[in-house]
């Protein structure tokens, strides 16, 4: 091809070298060469008177006798080897449609030129045999696994069913259990406020009992300043009495004096007019006075019954004072029982109120909780359903994947 | 029998009666008159409460009382006014003592003469002492 070109190259320099007309032949035959055309390079060297282009044209016609030769021997060459690379092909091509590996690549055409190709088809059918039994392995192991995952997929997709129904009972139970825990700490807090009110009512009748206990010892002190008054007062009155009487005697002896002096006023007569008169008057007089004592003397008598009623009261508020006192006295320490006893619920329903407070907290955390796994377990489920189909198509693909690896026969 | 006569009103138990001022020595008071010198009872009855005493003076000149509940005043009755007891009256009654009537006021209250009536009365008591020790 080099000398081809080179011939090409040469052409226009030929054809500026009209000059040499002699030459013009030889020049067209290497150009007719240089075209591929060697039929044409026949030329007698006798027709050249110049020696040397005799010797020119014989040794271009031996040379193109020889490019004949060679081109020829190339083209039974080339012919054989590429029949053996049909062939090969074609048995190559055959083998993998009948999927049979057992057998080696035989050909009719035995050339050197292939060897190579032999080989490394060999090396191929070797590799593909390697291949298919390492897949044919594979896909028994693929197979197996695949089978093993859907039942493994299958188990846990039952599982997870079973667990996304006990999750949602369980749900609603904690919701059921939620209510009842909001229910109890409602009523724990009606609890506290009534026993907080009952504290509150307890202390409010101990004040109340305090209270009644000081006004009675109040009453009681009263009732002995009012004995002391009455006795006071029941002295007086004696004392009054006594003075009464000094006037109710003044008074009897005056009234007495008087009548005597009537008396001799009358015995008198005429003379003892004026004296009578005047008794007259004395005696009136002192009878003014005894009826007034008199008077006196029945307010004596109803002020000392007044004051015997109300020494009698006294008495009667003081021994009701005692009582008061002693039944006071029972009724704080009942209070006192009743107050550390409110006390004690007050606490105690505190306590419940805060617990059933935690626990309805707690309650609702849990049921918050168990909402979440109730959807990441019908997540899981709806996973481990996609997982089991998963599985099941992969079991699939893996059966068939052993059918296509089974049609390949390597032994 | 005529002019002004004086007459002691008195009380004994529930009956008003009138004695002659001047047969009266004195009035007095029973708590004060030693209890012998006194009828505390009389066939004129019993006392409620004797708070006073007429004092007489007896022949012998000794004063004895009679008490009574109270004396209610002297007063001077017009003589036409002192009646004497009616026969059959006088000669029904056991006693001298009622001397007679004296009207006051248009009724008639008994007159006693209070000498008489002490007099009988110690006598009755002399009597009856007697037949006691006897």
């Amino acid at each position: 091809m080099r000398e081809r070109r080179r011939t090409r190259a040469r052409a226009p320099v030929a054809g500026r070298r009209d000059g040499l007309a002699e030459a013009g032949p030889i020049l067209e035959v290497l150009s007719a060469m240089a075209e591929g055309n060697l039929d044409v390079a026949r030329l007698d060297p006798e027709r050249f008177r110049d020696p040397a282009l005799r010797e020119i044209a014989a040794a271009l016609g031996r040379a193109a006798e020889r490019v004949q030769a060679d081109g020829t021997e190339a083209n039974l060459r080339l012919s054989a080897v590429t029949q053996g690379v049909d062939e090969a092909i074609d048995s190559l091509v055959k083998m993998m449609v009948k999927g049979d590996l057992s057998g080696g690549l035989r050909l009719a055409v035995s050339d050197a030129a292939l060897a190579p190709l032999i080989a490394g088809l060999g090396q191929v059918m070797e590799t593909l045999k390697r291949f298919v039994l390492e897949a044919r392995e594979a896909g028994l192991r693929l197979s197996s696994s695949a089978s093993q995952l859907l039942a493994a997929a299958t188990q846990n997709e039952s599982s997870t069913t079973q667990q996304a129904g006990a999750v949602h009972e369980t749900t609603a139970t904690m919701e059921e259990l939620q209510g009842a825990s909001k229910q109890i700490a409602d009523n724990a807090h009606t609890v506290s406020t009534i026993a907080e009110g009952t504290l509150g009512a307890t202390r409010q009748g101990e004040g109340a009992i305090r209270a009644f206990l000081g006004a009675m010892e109040k009453v009681r002190h009263n009732a002995v300043e009012v004995d002391d008054a009455i006795a006071r007062l029941s002295r007086r009155v004696e004392r009054i009495g006594t003075v009464v009487e000094v006037i109710d005697e003044i008074a009897d002896r005056s009234d007495l004096l008087a009548l005597n002096a009537a008396l001799e006023g009358a015995k008198a007569g005429e003379a003892g007019r004026g004296f009578s008169i005047v008794a007259a008057e004395m005696r009136r007089l002192a009878e003014n006075v005894l009826e007034s004592t008199k008077e006196i003397k029945n307010l004596i008598a109803e002020i000392r019954e007044a004051t015997h009623a109300a020494k009698d009261a006294s008495d009667g508020n003081k021994r009701m004072a005692g009582e008061g006192e002693q039944l006071g006295t029972v009724a704080m320490g009942s209070v006192a029982s009743i107050l550390e006893g409110a006390e004690q619920t007050a606490s105690a329903a505190r306590v419940i109120h805060l617990a059933t407070q935690q626990q309805r907290t707690a309650t609702e955390q849990v049921v918050q909780s168990m909402a979440e796994v109730e959807e990441a377990t019908r997540q899981a489920q709806a996973g481990s359903r996609q997982a089991t189909g998963a599985a099941a198509e992969l079991a699939r693909l893996a059966e068939r994947l052993a059918e296509l690896v089974r049609r390949f026969r390597v032994e | 029998m005529t002019g002004a006569e004086p007459v002691v009103l008195f009380q004994l138990g529930p009956r008003i009666l009138a004695a002659r001022a001047g047969g009266v020595e004195r009035i007095g008071n029973p708590r004060e008159e030693g209890a012998s010198r006194l009828l505390a009872e009389s066939c004129l009855g019993r006392p409620w409460v004797p708070l006073r005493s007429l004092i007489v003076l007896s022949e012998a000149g000794l004063e004895a009382g009679l008490c009574v509940d109270r004396v209610l005043g002297v007063r001077s009755v017009d003589a036409a006014d002192l009646l004497p007891l009616p026969p059959l009256a006088a000669g029904a009654l056991s006693t001298a003592a009622v001397a007679g009537l004296v009207m006051l006021d248009g009724a008639p209250t008994p007159l006693v003469d209070l000498p008489t009536l002490i007099r009988e009365q110690q006598q009755a008591a002399a009597r009856d002492a007697r037949s006691t020790d006897a």
